[in-house]
């Protein structure tokens, strides 16, 4: 038996949610889901790396491969295997439809293809790729101080290094550039990060629940981390990634958003009108992170 | 021997055995902390000066896994030093806000010998006493005070956290900068 999941004509962080309670309406677990992805538009590198962990997460809990059906416009087709996502796709869905064989690009607006991270070498070469990219691409389309390549590939590596410390799985890394003219009116760089690992939640169970009692929940797991700079480890010194990354987007006006499990933390920039806190989503495995940082206004 | 520097990007190198040059990820950290607590114990100097100036990226976990911990760790005897050199803006700043985190400091050596400045936390007692060592050069407690019209216990207090924090030497009842060449 087949059930179909839909994926929104444009996937992004804030239509991921349609995606989430597609996946998760009905019996999730009794029939191998069909991705249907033949009407989508356009993609953010949130909702591609966020595709690739749905069905990493079916596969791990399965052993079988969920249906994927590939983009049916051509362009959209091209630019997912331009940014990677086929690669990786292959080995998780089982593909439906014309996947076009193009080189994987990394010199246009895809500054990272998906990549996958699950160890610490990973993360060095991510870090390593993305430099010389990102400072052309922060300084020459964004406009920002040479300060912020430095800055921005310190957050990439952080946001990396979530999956390594405590997702106990693998997960995916993207960095595209893309103008974010409808809600923003202005180009952005973002960084999307995801894993179907034990999500914040979990990861945090052991030292925090007890603590919160009957509140612990996922919304209260990603407020502790996220707010309070809590970690699952006893070492005062742990925490200080997501600290660090929330410390560059003050600086640059950045936004930063977690979804783990049922629920989604935002630290919000004055020119958006995110909520901070959203809670009783449907269930998504692991955790996605998404780092948007804006061009200047004067570069605009 | 007084003195002892360290190319981190060598000890990256030999740590992770790729030609990496940026310090990212706790692993990685935690490796090439080891690698140069190994060297203090071998060279056994009373400074050893840490040369940041072929280091790309420094993260924040690394920053926390390599500096901070150096200095919380038993690899650095009491009376021994580490001054951090070649550092850029970036590395200054996520070693600072680790530090800082942490309640730790260190010493910094930018250009010239004896031009030291405090990366981390440093409170306003030692912070004015380091200033006036640095200014005025070696001293003791009642000169310090007299200088900043504090009293002799504050002034003891502030040296002696400067000394616990390995940002001065103290000889006999005279604190000094700590030796840089």
């Amino acid at each position: 038996m087949t059930r179909i999941v839909e994926i929104p004509a444009s996937l992004d962080d804030r239509s991921f949610e349609q995606f989430a309670d597609s996946l998760s309406a009905g019996d999730p677990g009794a029939a191998r889901p069909l991705f249907d992805a033949r009407g989508v538009q356009w993609a953010s590198p949130y909702g591609l790396v966020g595709l690739l962990t749905a069905g990493q997460a079916w596969q791990e809990a399965r052993r079988e491969r969920p249906l994927f059906t590939v983009p049916a416009h051509d362009d959209v087709a091209r630019y997912w295997a331009r940014a990677g996502f086929f690669q990786h796709a292959a080995d998780l869905f089982e593909l439906h439809g014309k996947v076009p064989k193009v080189k994987v690009d990394d010199h246009s607006d895809v500054l990272l293809g998906v990549t996958p991270v699950r160890a610490s070498e990973d993360v060095h070469q991510v870090v390593g790729m993305i430099q010389e990219r990102a400072s052309r691409m922060l300084s020459d389309k964004l406009g920002l101080d040479a300060k912020a390549t430095m800055g921005f590939a310190m957050a990439l590596s952080e946001a990396c290094q979530n999956i390594v410390e405590h997702a106990g799985t693998g997960g995916w890394v993207s960095v595209h550039a893309y103008s974010y003219r409808k809600r923003l009116g202005r180009r952005v760089v973002v960084i999307a990060v995801s894993d179907a690992g034990v999500g914040f939640r979990k990861s945090l169970e052991g030292e925090q629940a007890r603590r919160y009692g009957d509140r612990w929940s996922d919304g209260a797991a990603l407020e502790a981390a996220v707010i309070q700079g809590v970690s699952r480890f006893r070492d005062p010194g742990r925490g200080q990634g997501l600290a660090g990354i929330k410390r560059y987007l003050a600086r640059w006006e950045g936004k930063l958003s977690i979804r783990s499990g049922t629920a989604r933390i935002a630290i919000v920039p004055a020119w958006d009108e995110d909520v901070p806190l959203t809670e009783h989503l449907a269930y998504f495995p692991g955790a996605q992170l998404q780092v948007t940082i804006p061009a200047s206004q004067v570069a605009e | 021997m007084m003195i002892q520097k360290i190319p981190v990007d060598r000890v990256l190198r030999e740590a992770v055995a790729t030609p990496y040059r940026d310090l990212v990820t706790r692993a990685t950290g935690a490796a090439v902390r080891i690698g140069i607590e190994r060297e203090i114990i071998a060279a056994d100097c009373l400074t050893t000066l840490l040369d940041f100036s072929a280091v790309g990226l420094v993260d924040f976990s690394c920053a926390d896994e390599v500096v901070a911990k150096l200095l919380l760790g038993e690899a650095l005897p009491a009376g021994r030093h580490v001054v951090l050199w070649g550092m850029n803006e970036d590395h200054s700043e996520a070693i600072d806000h680790v530090l800082r985190h942490r309640d730790l400091a260190i010493l910094v050596l930018d250009g010239e010998p004896g031009g030291l400045r405090v990366l981390g936390r440093l409170a306003d007692d030692p912070a004015a006493a380091f200033g006036e060592v640095r200014r005025a050069g070696p001293l003791n407690i009642s000169a310090l005070a007299a200088e900043l019209a504090w009293s002799l216990e504050r002034a003891a207090r502030a040296l002696e956290t400067l000394v616990l924090l390995r940002l001065l030497r103290a000889e006999d009842s005279t604190y000094r900068p700590v030796p840089t060449a």
